[in-house]
């Protein structure tokens, strides 16, 4: 048994010996990613599946009424009602219900509103066409929406966009009805409606990849990588607590005293704790994999090359490794080591986008996330996942993640030598 | 030929307004039991981790078993064993786990390592708890497998810091015994004790140092007939250092 050997053999058995540890590597992410996937997508369904309720009065009863309670009906964001206890609300009954909270929001499409609208453009168009110049603004139809203040901007955004599309998609159809017309009593040839054509600018929404992809982006694809980086980077505390136990117990100076470089007790580290980041990986994958399914929620779908995926795992691995021998080197104690690395990992998870995406982060934190180890893995993954990436896509994660090792390990000598 | 030459040996460590050990010049025969006494942080241990390459030096040539510090460390390191005065073991580990590993570092092949653990554990009376937790054992039992992990490579010299500290006198009468059978097989022990009567007993040279600096050097009986006043290596220790407090 050689040297590299009895020291792999070592960490080994120290690991299986301690169960805490074990379940703190396992267990634990593996509850988080399941608990935090779950929420993130019963969140997301209840969005899609919670309508927000409004009170829709039409008065108009005529297209522009009708087009638009059927586009705000079509669009399955909404829950509408018409009247308060059957009966038909007046504008102030309309308010005060808002107000109450009854209704998130409340539109009340004028009486006649079709016909004004018809009316000022067929003036527009004879006035036009007379050589006159007068603007359609006069006489102007107001669609009144009252809001709620706590309703979430978007969705005042979606429902105030919706409503003016279809303002003006009824005034250009009655406007090219109304020249139409006109252009017939010019012409000895009638010629048919002009109609606007809706499909002449189609807007075709897909992911953007570099090759053809399948998976879509689900709480399972973002949480699965998210998670598993954390848990490579949990390895720290076990990892720094392994080194400190060592030193106190005094087997490491044991250790020091025989022909055993400290250069090769960190190997034996890094063998022993890579085969538990790369065993974390595949535990958490397998379990997006098949027992994600089994629990309602989405399945991972793993495309491209999974030796690629195995080398983002392992330039991680090398980075959380690096931090934990650091933290296990220059902290004096079990409990200092315990609550640094569990702080500052939570702390490198948070600005890294594995609890919220970097994209939702302030300008300042995006540009933070780009110190976190965390966040290399992640983007490295999401390379992997969802932009169907390369080794070279990939190779700056991995550069950044083993230029940490080194630093750390960097960090670990100059330890070293300052206690000597 | 000596097994350890010492020679205008000086340590200081930071933030300290005085040396540690302070011009010191020993040197220790091949084949000798020899101890190294003295009060608490009269330097012994910085001596001892100097000795091993635990600790740097400031000044002075230190060489163990022929071998220089700190250029020649490795093979130092090859010839020598360490008994730490702390239990140096995985608790969580069985004996035998602890001594192949140990052994597996020190290079020990498979076969050679397991007749080598299987003769140190029946030397020292272990032979049926090899398997058992080093958490589960008791005080003497803990004293004698750290022991035996100094021993496994057969070392030419076996540094011993309190090897006996906290045991029962049925289990150190068993270490003393064995340690001075592993003397008669050829190894040099240099050994740290404040039990002057088992100094007396076990150490062929002792050496007193006090304040980092050697006092006196030679044959336990030798310096006390020397001084007139003394009977014993207790009544010469406190003659030497004094009996004011030192921690």
């Amino acid at each position: 048994m050689n040297k590299l050997n009895s020291l792999i053999y070592k960490d080994f058995l120290l690991l299986i010996r301690d169960r805490a540890g074990l379940c703190l590597m396992f267990l634990m992410p593996m509850l988080l990613v399941l608990i935090m996937t779950y929420l993130q997508d019963s969140t997301f369904n209840s969005i899609n599946e919670t309508r927000i309720p409004l009170l829709l009065v039409n008065n108009d009863n005529d297209s522009l009424g009708i087009t638009i309670e059927k586009q705000i009906e079509e669009s399955a964001i909404f829950s509408i009602s018409h009247d308060i206890n059957g009966i038909k609300p007046d504008r102030k009954t309309l308010e005060k219900a808002v107000a109450k909270g009854d209704f998130m929001i409340g539109i009340l499409i004028p009486e006649n509103a079709t016909n004004q609208i018809r009316k000022n453009v067929k003036r527009y168009v004879i006035s036009a066409f007379n050589g006159q110049n007068i603007s359609l603004d006069s006489d102007s139809v107001e669609v009144e929406i009252f809001i709620d203040p706590v309703t979430k901007s978007s969705f005042r955004n979606t429902l105030m966009s919706t409503l003016r599309e279809y303002a003006v998609r009824t005034e250009s159809d009655f406007l090219f009805r109304e020249i139409t017309s006109e252009v017939n009593k010019l012409t000895p040839v009638p010629i048919a409606d002009i109609r606007l054509s809706r499909n002449q600018v189609i807007i075709r929404e897909q992911y953007a990849s570099m090759k053809e992809r399948q998976a879509i982006p689900n709480s399972v694809q973002h949480n699965i990588p998210a998670w598993s980086m954390f848990a490579i980077f949990f390895i720290a505390i076990s990892l720094a607590g392994n080194i400190i136990k060592e030193r106190e117990e005094g087997s490491f100076t044991r250790l020091q005293t025989m022909p055993c470089p400290s250069g090769l007790y960190i190997l034996g580290k890094i063998i022993t704790y890579m085969c538990v980041c790369l065993l974390q990986l595949v535990t958490i994958f397998l379990m997006g994999m098949y027992l994600f399914p089994l629990l309602g929620l989405p399945a991972l779908v793993i495309e491209g090359n999974y030796w690629l995926l195995l080398i983002m795992g392992a330039c991680s691995a090398m980075a959380a490794i690096g931090y934990g021998v650091a933290i296990g080197k220059i902290a004096a104690t079990h409990q200092q080591a315990a609550i640094f690395a569990s702080v500052s990992v939570v702390i490198l998870a948070a600005i890294g986008g594995i609890w919220i995406p970097v994209f939702v982060m302030p300008q300042p934190m995006q540009l933070l996330s780009a110190v976190s180890p965390l966040n290399w893995g992640l983007e490295g993954f999401y390379d992997l996942f969802f932009r169907n990436g390369n080794l070279g896509s990939i190779l700056p994660e991995c550069i950044f993640s083993l230029a940490f090792f080194i630093i750390c390990i960097f960090v670990v000598f100059i330890k070293n030598k300052q206690y000597e | 030929m000596n097994a350890i030459e010492i020679k205008n040996l000086y340590k200081t460590y930071k933030g300290a307004g005085f040396p540690a050990v302070d011009n010191l010049s020993v040197n220790i025969p091949q084949g000798e039991i020899f101890g190294l006494l003295g009060p608490n942080g009269a330097g012994k241990t910085t001596i001892i981790n100097i000795l091993c390459g635990l600790r740097s030096f400031d000044e002075g040539e230190v060489k163990v078993c022929g071998f220089s510090l700190p250029k020649q460390l490795k093979k130092i390191k090859r010839q020598i064993g360490v008994v730490p005065q702390d239990i140096a073991l995985y608790p969580s580990l069985t004996a035998y786990e602890n001594l192949k590993i140990f052994g597996g570092i020190f290079g020990l092949k498979k076969k050679a390592l397991e007749n080598r653990i299987n003769e140190l554990l029946s030397f020292f009376g272990l032979e049926q708890h090899k398997h058992r937790h080093i958490e589960t054992y008791s005080g003497g039992m803990k004293r004698r497998i750290n022991l035996i992990a100094g021993l496994l490579h057969n070392p030419e010299i076996l540094f011993l810091d309190e090897p006996t500290v906290g045991v029962d006198v049925q289990s150190k009468t068993l270490i003393l015994e064995n340690l001075k059978d592993i003397n008669r097989r050829g190894s040099t022990l240099i050994y740290t004790s404040h039990y002057m009567e088992e100094a007396e007993m076990l150490c062929t040279q002792v050496a007193f140092i006090d304040e980092g600096k050697l006092i006196c050097q030679g044959k336990p009986q030798e310096l006390i007939r020397q001084s007139k006043n003394c009977d014993s290596l207790e009544a010469l220790y406190l003659f030497l250092t004094g009996k004011k407090l030192r921690d």
